[in-house]
């Protein structure tokens, strides 16, 4: 039985299915639930992620369904609002996403799907109850229905370039950084000679994931990217490069090494990109070298995020840049096998010191840990910024919500990502520490 | 029969035929409220808009020392998130409802939270919020707040919000306020009147709020605001307030009317102290009432004649502006712009009821023609409006702004926005002249396309608002 939680941060599966749908352009969610489940989402989600209005609004199809629809179904007027929502919104793709009320009165949605598909309309649908689930299940419900129902629906003539590799595991909004760090990914599998196909963000589109099934590899950067993997395997029997968390700096190094193991690629073109982009992030950290020493940098942290954001950054900062792993907030609801995977690697990240790790997503017993582990400084959501405040150290927000800061291009991922990081850190350090010396 | 012995009020369009969509000229809207039956509407065609359970976060949100349960499906609380972030005294917390709680009921989930939420916190009260999903089962919520208010001595608070039993999400303010004062004023009227005058204040600025603090004193008013920033003991003193005045008609009227009707303090019915005539007319109602004509008049005089000093001679002359605002507020903020010498060339409103009889039958006297349409969130019949108005400005606190402003058209957004006295007129002065005096982050968005098709655009506005047939 699932226990109360304070300040969420992990919303609903309907509100996870709108975020991958709202982030590929020419896909027109429609919600057929009550009328404030697309409000709440761009609430609740849309407005705490710094920059991701896709619409101008909330998601712009709705049923709004009310009284006599939970009473007698609500089926009738889902099919007026697919037919006029095809009329009204230009799209690609229609995706039916359902809300709990819709899910209780048992609304026949894949009916209405084939209907509308019948009409030649493209419609996926997916049922997205959030009693079901949290965003993460959400992503893996949207990313199914597109993997399973697309092929049905639109047929690709286009050719499938060779050495396409599909990214999988970056939830649009969940990382904040989202759109930043599939670029600098796509970037970095460039340099190897690899075609990345990056699924989300601008200029993905309908097409990117027609191309999917033609994918040499599927190249897994989280656990919630484990799912696809699979389903994909089973489907299409493409293999996949399992890399448990974003990577940031030097793992960026051992992520490429891998690909160019697995897939036989050229290493001596791997090795010249490699020692490239090493050779510029080296000369990054040498130049603040001055600053590090004299506003000491070298602290314990406190970290903050989903499970992809802690093993990223968190092992970046521990074997790249000195600082002390002190407390661990891994909050995106892993399973239990992924937790105990998670809870080895991150207890022992840095040889012979203790660092705790917690799995939570309620604020007040995040706070509670965070607190007692006394950070030099906090790494974390918008809403571990009073906490800082309260312990009096510096603060750097990197993790949803993310609502005192503006992300539209920046990324933490790879190498270049590695050093935009060192920079906010550094900034967030250095004001820091000259707030402390004004107080005291 | 008390009022109050309800779980919830009645909805706002069986109280007063509210209506959440309409289009048309003010003096049919005008001529159709005349008559004593109302057709309702629905629309073919829908995007997402408030409802019932949102509007009660936001004044449970208000609520000091308070833990607000949602005890429903994980997503139902995301707005909590956002008032969390925006500033809120209330602690947010879900159950967290699973798919074995939606078959097997979850009473003893509640139960639960709410014993380690109070031994963790102590707070003053605790909300449950209601949704689709305890609505939809009949969830037993009633039990559970009576035998731990017992158990615990701690006001339990239920709110029976549902998400689909009304049209129109203002009656979410109703159901939260029905549940304040059921549960924390006291069963019966007071029998002494303290000297204090309720400030009825749902989800204002807290400049707002100040604003008419601040006024008020002036006249040597002292003051109860309820609900915005308050506590539970100010929901007990307000049955023994001398009067009610409210700072926003529509809000505040389940609440004003209740404290009326059960407990006997009179309302003062006015419309928002917005614009320098509005404040003056609000301030002057207040004063007729406790006979303090004369300090008002000079108060309003001079306070007029500053405001006129720091405006200096700007105007709006030859601008047309658009507003889209909730109903009461569009009205006061529509004589706002007319005061400055603009020319207000449509209205959306939230929703449209008898509670806005008068202003619609005034604007019919002057501008029998001007349109009003009547919706909430609905961004593609207002794009489709503002593409053939083609204001120059637009006034409005929706969550479709950037919809708007893709239009190329200049936006001031409204939502959280403090417009309230004289103050409140020179700060959206000194706004406008900022958006008039910069269009290009305007032109830039206008490169972006449009979420419609073109054809939609060739229909009429209301082409999807129907009669709504029994």
């Amino acid at each position: 039985m699932a226990h109360h939680l304070e300040a969420s941060r992990n919303s609903c599966a309907l509100h996870g299915a709108l975020q991958l749908f709202e982030a590929i352009d020419g896909v027109v969610p429609v919600i057929h639930s009550t009328s404030g489940c697309g409000v709440q989402h761009y609430l609740g989600v849309t407005r705490l992620s710094g920059g991701n209005d896709t619409f101008g609004s909330p998601p712009v199809s709705s049923s709004n369904i009310k009284q006599k629809h939970v009473v007698f179904g609500g089926g009738s007027r889902l099919r007026e609002q697919l037919k006029n929502t095809v009329k009204v919104v230009q799209g690609d793709l229609y995706a039916i996403v359902t809300g709990c009320s819709t899910e209780m009165v048992g609304d026949d949605i894949p009916a209405m799907a084939k209907e509308g598909r019948d009409q030649e309309w493209p419609v996926i649908y997916t049922n997205t109850p959030g009693f079901g689930g949290d965003v993460h299940h959400g992503y893996h419900l949207a990313v199914k229905a597109l993997i399973e129902q697309l092929p049905d629906i639109v047929k690709s003539q286009e050719k499938i370039p060779s050495g396409l590799i599909n990214i999988w595991g970056i939830i649009p909004n969940q990382d904040p950084f989202w759109r930043g760090n599939l670029q600098e990914v796509g970037r970095l599998l460039e340099g190897i000679g690899l075609v990345p196909n990056l699924l989300l963000g601008s200029g993905q589109n309908v097409a990117s994931w027609q191309r999917v099934p033609g994918a040499l590899l599927n190249l897994v950067i989280s656990p919630w990217g484990e799912f696809p993997a699979r389903l994909l395997e089973e489907r299409y029997a493409t293999p996949s490069i399992t890399f448990e968390g974003v990577p940031v700096g030097t793992a960026a190094s051992i992520l490429l090494r891998r690909l160019t193991e697995q897939l036989e690629l050229d290493p001596i073109r791997t090795e010249a990109f490699i020692t490239r982009e090493e050779l510029r992030l080296n000369q990054q950290f040498a130049r603040l070298v001055d600053t590090y020493y004299r506003a000491g940098f070298q602290r314990e942290f406190a970290l903050v995020g989903e499970s992809a954001q802690v093993i990223g950054i968190g092992e970046f900062l521990v074997k790249s840049f000195g600082l002390l792993p002190r407390t661990l907030v891994i909050t995106d609801n892993p399973s239990e096998s992924i937790r105990e995977a998670l809870d080895s690697r991150l207890t022992t990240i840095l040889p012979g010191y203790h660092t705790d790790v917690l799995f939570s997503e309620d604020k007040s017993e995040i706070a509670d840990v965070v607190r007692a582990g006394e950070p030099g400084i906090i790494l974390g959501s918008s809403l571990e910024h009073c906490l800082a405040l309260e312990l009096g150290v510096p603060f750097l927000a990197l993790s949803f919500p993310l609502f005192d800061r503006i992300v539209l291009e920046r990324a933490y991922a790879g190498y270049r990502g590695a050093a935009v990081l060192l920079e906010d850190l550094g900034s967030a350090m250095i004001a820091g520490s000259k707030y402390i010396n004004e107080a005291s | 029969m008390s009022p109050l012995r309800a779980k919830a009020p009645r909805s706002r369009e069986k109280r007063l035929d509210t209506l959440g969509a309409w289009f048309g000229p003010v003096s049919i809207a005008s001529k159709e409220f005349a008559s004593d039956e109302i057709a309702q509407r629905i629309r073919t065609f829908a995007q997402s808009s408030n409802d019932d359970l949102l509007y009660a976060l936001r004044i449970l949100s208000g609520i000091r020392n308070s833990v607000t349960i949602i005890h429903g499906p994980r997503g139902c609380a995301a707005a909590g998130l956002y008032h969390t972030a925006t500033g809120s005294n209330t602690r947010w917390v879900v159950t967290n409802l699973d798919e074995r709680d939606t078959i097997m009921g979850a009473d003893g989930k509640l139960r639960k939270s709410i014993l380690a939420l109070y031994y963790r916190y102590h707070p003053s009260v605790v909300f449950i919020v209601g949704n689709p999903v305890i609505a939809i089962n009949n969830d037993d919520i009633q039990s559970v707040v009576e035998e731990l208010h017992e158990e615990l001595e701690l006001p339990i608070v239920p709110v029976y919000v549902t998400g689909f039993s009304s049209q129109n999400a203002v009656s979410g303010y109703d159901t939260a306020l029905h549940s304040l004062l059921k549960y924390l004023s006291g069963n019966n009227a007071s029998t002494k009147k303290n000297e204090t005058i309720n400030l009825l204040s749902v989800a204002e600025h807290p400049l707002d709020r100040k604003e008419a603090l601040n006024l008020l004193a002036l006249i040597g008013l002292e003051l109860n605001i309820i609900p915005d920033d308050s506590t539970i003991e100010l929901f007990r003193s307000a049955v023994a307030a001398k009067a009610s005045i409210p700072l926003c008609p529509d809000a505040s009227e389940y609440l004003g009317l209740i404290l009326q009707e059960k407990y006997g303090v009179p309302l003062i019915k006015v419309s928002r102290p917005v614009g320098v005539k509005g404040t003056g007319r609000w301030l002057k109602s207040i004063a007729a009432f406790l006979g303090k004509e004369s300090v008002t008049e000079e108060l309003h005089t001079r306070k007029a004649a500053e405001t006129a000093r720091q405006l200096g001679d700007f105007s709006l002359k030859g601008i047309k502006v658009y507003i889209s605002l909730s109903s009461a507020n569009a009205f006061s903020v529509l004589e706002l712009v007319e005061e400055l010498g603009g020319e207000v060339n449509g209205l959306t409103i939230t929703h449209l009821d008898r509670l806005h009889i008068p202003y619609l039958d005034e604007l019919t006297t002057r501008s029998p023609s001007l349109q009003i349409h009547v919706s909430d969130g609905q961004a593609f019949e207002e794009v489709s409006i503002l593409r053939k108005l083609s204001p120059d400005l637009y006034l409005g606190d929706s969550t479709h702004l950037g919809q708007v402003a893709r239009l190329g058209i200049p936006v001031i957004s409204l939502e959280s926005f403090a417009l309230v006295g004289y103050s409140g007129v020179v700060r959206l002065v000194r706004c406008i002249k900022t958006a008039l005096a910069n269009g290009s982050y305007e032109l830039s968005l206008a490169k972006v396309s449009s979420p419609y098709h073109e054809a939609w655009f060739r229909r009429s506005h209301n082409w999807h608002i129907k009669r709504e047939v029994k």
